[in-house]
């Protein structure tokens, strides 16, 4: 997605390695994704509702 | 000694056939010191590089570059590195950032081969009506995903 779009920033973050964010976005099952500090959801999910995360953390409400 | 087995390399030489055009692997490190700072440590940097290395050797189109993320801060604020081992992986066609924080070992080591193919492509995979729902996006997004090795 971040290839794709130029307001994209997408970061993999080998969590061992960082504890404090691990302490900080209270991660307890991998994958986790968190969008915008406003989204998050855990697990692997389809494009559809990767996309639908996605607007909801564009949305003017979403952050 | 190196992480990636001669059957390895032969495997990831014949993925990287794929590689379309030159990827910027760019690298944020520290300086290797004999003296231990606590809280400074960075325990898998040397390890990262090790690996990125074996990585670029496999393709003359991955061009590696590595910097010191204390000295070199403009560089690191350019790409908004705030922590270490982390690297930028760039190329011609990519509007946004693709990084990657840790060390890519285990299962993950699969994202950056994977990475670095969809980065070189300039493109992705996803459905056309995603492609289409992104272009729309006038926000800016940070993607945060978490992983472990294993």
């Amino acid at each position: 997605m971040a290839i794709e779009n130029e307001h994209v920033t997408a970061d993999v973050i080998e969590v061992n390695e960082f504890p404090h964010l691990a302490q900080r976005y209270a991660i307890r099952g991998v994958p986790k994704t968190v969008i915008n500090e406003s989204v998050e959801f855990v697990g692997s999910v389809p494009e559809r509702d990767f996309l639908a995360h996605i607007q909801r953390a564009a949305s003017p409400s979403g952050s | 000694m190196g992480f990636l087995s001669a059957d390895n390399q032969n495997e990831i030489k014949h993925l990287f056939e794929g590689l379309a055009g030159e990827v910027q692997l760019i690298y944020f490190t520290q300086k290797e010191s004999p003296l231990f700072i606590p809280g400074h440590e960075c325990e898998t940097c040397k390890d990262t590089r090790t690996l990125l290395e074996e990585v670029a050797g496999l393709s003359d189109k991955i061009k590696l570059e590595v910097h010191d993320f204390v000295a070199e801060t403009e560089a690191a604020r350019e790409h908004g590195i705030d922590r270490i081992p982390a690297f930028v992986m760039t190329a011609e066609g990519v509007k946004g950032k693709v990084r990657y924080f840790g060390m890519p070992s285990g299962y993950e080591f699969s994202v950056l081969v994977g990475s670095l193919l969809d980065v070189s492509l300039g493109k992705t995979d996803l459905s056309e009506s995603s492609v289409e729902t992104l272009r729309t996006l006038d926000k800016d997004l940070h993607i945060q995903v978490f992983v472990t090795p294993t």
